[in-house]
């Protein structure tokens, strides 16, 4: 029986910033809290770190003298194809498990950090203690043991859902043609086609303008990692064996250099 | 009167020696590094975490050994008009034909192309592995650039040392012991750097 | 709350003013976004920062703090003007038609009754006209200028939207927007909330804030409908149910404190037990001798008997006009009036207003007793200079301060069992998750140990006043440490004869026969168990009454009011809004407000006032039976309605060197506080979690004043105010907006408040600079609103 992909949905109209799905993910994770710096935002730290996978962006905006105050959920995204899987070397250090869940298996990590220049997100942390990398896993062990992920679990707002993509891209349209009824005409759904789909999804009231909440506007796998872990591998190879069996042929046709190397002459 | 004379100095032949480990350790952890089909490679190596570990410093060190030679040759490695011909008839030479070929100097056109090309390659590939062996700290756009320029590099590089290792070992017999040994016969300096020869023998 | 959390998710318009649900009531918040998804409630903020509730809101608009009276106001004149009111409501349920007497006036910002010299009112003129049986006159066409109606509509003439924009900074445009969408719920099938809290109490005028959000309220007919009323985001846990067993002006079940011109308990009933002012007025107080008698009995048991006025006598009495609320205690001990204090589960030095007067206060005391999970500010007040130099410098010398400090570790409430009353008014069971740590021990134990060692002491050594606590009833099995079972029992009540748990207040007596905690917590724990305990997700309206979770007061009514949303013949207003309903022979739905089996036609809706109607006139607070808006006591502006009563003319004012109150051309910018979601109040700085979400003091700053002053984010600012300074990191940001108030533009400086001097992370208290300024009617402090100046250092 095939495994049913499971996704989060982010409903960024109803996020309130509360940051309840930062500490659930801090506790579950056993993660050790540390100090916040201040940045002159209301955001807990300034940027997602090896022991904090889950971090809400407060994005602050006047737009024609309108304010906008656009809180998101900024974690990892378990694209479906993963630029962190396709740049890492060590096989089973990242995986895509059956359920679509993008998963870091720090046993097998090699701490090369490569993930983090794939991940079109920005997302994977390198700890500079452990020299792993460390990223929200949407709680697959919670997952495993047929639980919500934290985050989900603590959203008082249902702001956070989760469930099976295919009944969550369902709710994802049936939010925006609601938001879409309250006057907000730019309203989608952001899932990273070029990803090919990313099992968290988000409702935006701004569709068009995913920078506002701090996404990147059309994310891709970077065409230098896939040129790198693509065609430029097997080009190389090849080359290196071409070259050295020229050399063989070089060598069976023409042999050594003979020279009179005699020192009389 | 002694037959052989020296055609590299001891901190030559270190330098080369050291850097030539290096290369063969980064060459091989980097494969292991590039593809997950050779991963297997790190396993020879000392295991991943140790050949993530070790793999920078093996080129930082390869990097400063090939510093020391470049030092030391570029000078000698400039191209007069004589490697022009040389060049031009390079054919000619891999078909081990010597009419017309110009007698070269310390070293040949094509083992000056070789510098050349390793010392360029070193460079960028120092340059783009410092961005790749420290992703927190180096920005975005470098590291999209350097995990690029990073295996083109050493494509070239590698894909030269194999020519490299080639010429010195079965192609031209005497090249490989005069790296081990330092000296060469006067009729094989004579015979393989006339000019070079004429030069030292200095009649 | 008028009705309760899950209810906001049935209201059409939900209008968020005086607080910020997103912020600090995030988890109940989710009703007000189940609101937004599935009946497209229209959500308005109106609040001087664009806030996360601001954020996810369909309107925000900006207002001056201390303007919300104002801006109420406007709608009230709003929603008659264009007739936009639910008048057959208005009409049928509230006091509209009430004639007052000849007299009443309201001139230059007094009302009629003035009295310079007192600071108060005398309010005779404001009484109703009434008729020869005693009952008031009424008028039902409305028409009577002397009606309630007429002289509302008079009063609020002059809140035109022009006038609220130049007093709220808000522009009329914005108002007229947010005005239409409130007052589309001002007729039958409509129905919208007002949500507020701390926004709206903590000025010097906020009981008449929150009464005017009631005549709104009355106006379009939203009090007693589901997804309708008045509802106050009560801010702990628990703090409903504190307010509920009494706190510095009632006794439980909000019976009046004795006072001293009350000497006997006949004194008593005969003052605060209220007459009916009209004949179909069901006037419930009117057991207000069963209340008092009963519970004067759960105090004293057999000691209270009829001939002793159930041991009335014994309880101390209040000055005929004295106020014991927070200011004032803290005043007194000030003056060097008080030798000891007892703070239990508070932390005045960090929450009380003006800190140095706090400090200072306490420094004066001869004992000092604190009961708490952590050493607090209060705790380690003594010490303030050494352990926050950098803030508090000018503090009280430790080697000057004589005061002997005692910390008692209590329990947190994860560690004992018990009951939280929400806002809702859902009494709500809980058991101990774990046990307490070390030597700490419940709150209830702490009381019982330090009750009789007192009365042991007394015993032995006697005393003034010894008899009350002789005769006081201590029969709980351990009596070093009573069960909490056994005391919730007794606040449910009993027969004293059998011992029988009461079913509910209805059953108490006023001869002595029954005892009881607490009325309105009465049915609580009845002979079928302890109510507050039971867990039912039952929800047989499908309005998200869930009468079978938990125990809501009184009566497990969860909404208050709620005959009024059916009209005088008991014909629901609208079939969606219906709380209960008449079948011909009781009342079905929520617990009727009102008597179960009485025909529609039998009483006033209001079965609790004396008018047996919904007031929107009322004599009973201090500075007038309307609403009118008064400058905040520290102002940039003079009142644009009057500008020679520019401040509430009744609220207190303090005279102790302490004491100083600034003005706009030292101190330009109006300051507000507020709580931030991250933490709660004073306690999670404590906390390794709430330490990391917001680590940082901060003072968020208009974006064009720091312009105009050269700050940049993150750059250091001192604030100050007449009582004081505090120093940390600008926040620069555009969510602030400087605003145009009568021609001057006008700029917040938003400070929030959890940090302190102790804890994992530390920062100035904010309450350094906040004004003795208060409420005349609940003495609470006016926090948000007083003038500062902002330097860059």
């Amino acid at each position: 029986m095939a495994v049913t992909t499971v996704a989060k949905l982010v409903d960024t109209s109803l996020c309130i910033g509360c940051k309840a799905c930062e500490v659930a993910c801090q506790e579950w994770n056993d993660q050790e809290f540390t100090l916040g710096v201040f940045n002159n935002t209301y955001q807990t730290q300034p940027d997602l770190s090896p022991s904090f996978w889950n971090l809400i962006k407060f994005n602050e905006h006047v737009d024609d003298g309108v304010n906008s105050w656009l809180m998101a959920k900024y974690q990892c995204m378990h694209c479906a194809d993963a630029g962190c899987i396709k740049a890492c070397p060590a096989p089973g250090a990242i995986v895509q498990l059956p359920n679509g869940i993008v998963d870091f298996k720090q046993d097998n990590c090699i701490g090369c950090g490569y993930c983090i220049t794939g991940c079109p997100f920005d997302v994977p942390r390198l700890s500079p203690t452990s020299k792993k990398v460390y990223k929200c896993s949407l709680c697959s062990d919670r997952v495993g043991a047929g639980m919500t992920p934290a985050c989900i679990r603590t959203c008082p707002t249902n702001c956070l859902t989760f469930g099976s993509r295919t009944d969550l891209v369902q709710l994802a349209s049936i939010r925006t043609a609601e938001l879409k009824e309250d006057g907000f005409m730019d309203a989608g759904v952001y899932d990273g086609p070029g990803v090919g789909g990313t099992n968290v999804l988000y409702v935006l009231k701004h569709a068009s303008e995913p920078e506002k909440y701090g996404l990147p506007k059309d994310p891709r796998i970077p065409w230098t990692v896939s040129l790198w872990k693509g065609p430029l591998k097997w080009v190389a190879n090849a080359a290196f064996l071409g070259t050295a069996l020229g050399a063989m042929l070089h060598y069976l046709k023409f042999g050594p250099q003979e020279r009179h190397d005699d020192d009389t002459d | 009167m002694t037959t052989q004379i020296e055609r590299f100095s001891f901190a030559e032949r270190v330098s080369h020696w050291t850097s030539a480990l290096c290369f063969l350790y980064a060459a091989f952890t980097g494969l292991a590094l590039w593809s997950p089909r050779l991963f297997w490679l790190s396993g020879v190596f000392g295991g991943g975490e140790t050949v993530r570990a070790w793999h920078p410093w093996a080129g930082l060190i390869f990097s400063v050994a090939l510093g020391v030679m470049f030092k030391r040759w570029a000078g000698q490695m400039q191209l007069d008009q004589d490697d022009q011909v040389w060049l031009a008839k390079s054919h000619l030479y891999a078909q081990h034909i010597e009419a017309g070929i110009p007698e070269s100097g310390r070293f040949n056109a094509g083992q000056k192309m070789m510098f050349w090309l390793q010392s360029a390659s070193a460079f960028f590939l120092l340059l783009s592995g410092l961005v790749i062996w420290f992703p927190e700290v180096a920005p975005r756009s470098a590291r999209l650039i350097a995990i690029l320029l990073h295996p083109v590099c050493a494509s070239v590089s590698m894909g030269g040392i194999i020519v490299h290792f080639y010429m010195s070992t079965l192609a031209v017999p005497g090249a490989l012991s005069a790296m081990v040994h330092g000296t060469v016969s006067r009729g094989w300096a004579r015979s393989h750097h006339g000019k070079w020869f004429r030069e030292v023998d200095g009649r | 709350m008028t009705n309760g959390w899950c209810d906001i998710a049935n209201a059409d318009v939900v209008l968020v003013m005086g607080g910020n649900p997103a912020e600090n009531h995030p988890v109940g918040f989710r009703f007000v976004m189940e609101a937004k998804r599935k009946r497209k409630a229209k959500l308005i903020c109106v609040d001087p920062r664009f806030n996360r509730t601001a954020a996810v809101s369909d309107s925000y608009v900006p207002l001056r703090s201390g303007t919300d009276i104002a801006f109420l106001g406007g709608l009230i004149h709003y929603a008659i003007a264009n007739d936009l009111c639910h008048m057959d409501y208005v009409r049928a349920h509230t006091n509209a038609a009430f004639l007052l007497q000849e007299g009443f006036a309201f001139n230059e910002g007094h009302f009629s009754g003035w009295s310079d010299e007192k600071k108060s009112y005398d309010k005779s003129t404001w009484q109703y006209e009434l008729d020869g049986a005693g009952y008031a006159k009424v008028d039902a066409t409305l028409e009577n200028p002397r009606c309630v109606f007429q002289q509302m509509k008079r009063h609020y003439a002059r809140y035109t939207p022009e006038k609220v924009a130049e007093i709220c900074g808000c522009t009329a445009e914005d108002f007229k927007k947010a005005a239409a969408v409130i007052c589309s719920t001002g007729r039958a099938g409509k129905v919208g909330t007002i949500l507020y809290a701390l926004g709206w109490t903590h000025h010097s005028h906020s009981v008449q804030l929150i009464h005017t959000a009631a005549m709104v309220q009355l106006l379009l007919g939203n009090i007693g409908l589901p997804g309708g009323g008045v509802n106050a985001q009560r801010g702990h846990a628990n703090i409903q149910g504190s307010t509920d067993m009494g706190s510095w002006n009632m006794l439980p079940g909000y019976l009046r404190l004795p006072r001293a011109n009350w000497q006997s308990f006949d004194d008593y009933i005969k003052a605060t037990t209220p007459k009916p002012l009209r004949p179909d007025s069901m006037n419930y107080w009117a057991n207000t001798p069963k209340f008092a008698a009963s519970l004067l009995k759960s105090y004293y048991g057999p000691a209270a008997r009829p001939e002793n006025g159930f041991g009335y006598g014994w309880l101390p009495k209040l000055g005929e006009t004295e106020n014991q609320s927070w200011g004032f205690i803290f005043d007194r001990m000030h003056r060097k009036e008080m030798h000891g204090f007892i703070s239990f589960g508070m932390n005045p030095v960090a929450n009380g207003p003006n800190t140095e007067k706090m400090l200072e206060a306490l420094a004066r005391l001869d004992w000092l007793v604190v009961v708490e999970n952590f050493e607090t500010e209060t705790a380690a007040f003594w010490n303030a200079r050494q352990l926050g130099e950098k803030f508090y410098p000018k503090y009280v010398d430790p080697k000057a301060i004589q005061t002997e400090v005692i910390l008692l570790p209590a329990a947190c409430f994860a560690e004992k069992d018990g009951s939280f009353v929400n806002s809702s008014r859902w009494l709500q069971w809980k058991r101990a998750a774990v046990p307490p740590p070390g030597l700490a021990k419940p709150d209830h134990e702490i009381m019982a140990r330090i009750f009789l060692a007192v009365r042991a002491l007394y015993e032995k050594e006697g005393g003034k006043g010894m008899e009350s606590l002789m005769a006081m009833q201590w029969n709980y099995a351990q009596p070093l440490a009573p069960s909490l079972e056994e005391v919730a029992r007794e606040v449910n009540g009993r027969d004293v004869a059998t011992g029988a748990q009461v079913p509910g207040f209805a059953a108490l007596q006023a001869d002595g026969s029954t005892s009881c905690g607490n009325w309105i917590y009465s049915g609580s724990w009845t002979e079928a168990g302890n109510q507050m305990a039971r867990r039912g997700q039952e929800d047989p309206t499908g309005l998200g009454l869930f009468p079978n979770y938990a125990w809501s007061w009184p009566a497990n009514r969860r909404i208050l009011y709620n005959r009024a949303s059916n009209d005088a013949n008991g014909k629901p207003w609208s079939e969606s809004h219906a709380a209960i309903r008449w079948n011909g022979a009781k009342w079905t739905g929520d617990t009727p407000d009102y008597k179960a089996d009485a025909d529609p036609h039998t009483f006033g809706a209001f079965i609790m006032l004396p008018e047996g109607v919904a007031k929107f006139y009322t004599t009973e607070l201090a500075e007038g039976p309307f609403p009118e808006h008064y400058e905040p006591m520290e102002s940039p502006v003079k009142n644009a309605l009057h500008p020679n009563a520019s401040a509430n003319p009744c609220a207190p004012v303090m005279s102790s060197s302490a004491d100083a109150m600034g003005t706009p051309d030292k101190y330009p910018y109006v300051a507000i506080t507020y709580r931030l979601t991250e933490h709660f109040h004073y306690w999670t700085k404590h906390v390794a979690s709430g330490a990391e979400l917001q680590s940082n003091f901060f003072v968020e700053l208009p974006e064009a004043l720091a312009n105009e002053k050269g700050i940049k984010g993150g750059d250091l600012v001192r604030v100050s105010s007449a009582r004081g300074t505090v120093e940390g990191p600008a926040m620069v940001t555009q969510r602030m907006r400087a605003l145009t108030v009568g021609g001057k533009t006008v700029y917040h400086v938003g400070i929030p408040i959890h940090w302190g001097f102790v804890g994992r992370v530390r920062g100035p208290l904010v309450n350094n600079l906040t004004p003795s300024a208060f409420d005349p009617n609940s003495g609470t402090p006016e926090y948000k609103g007083f003038l500062v100046n902002v330097e860059k250092l």
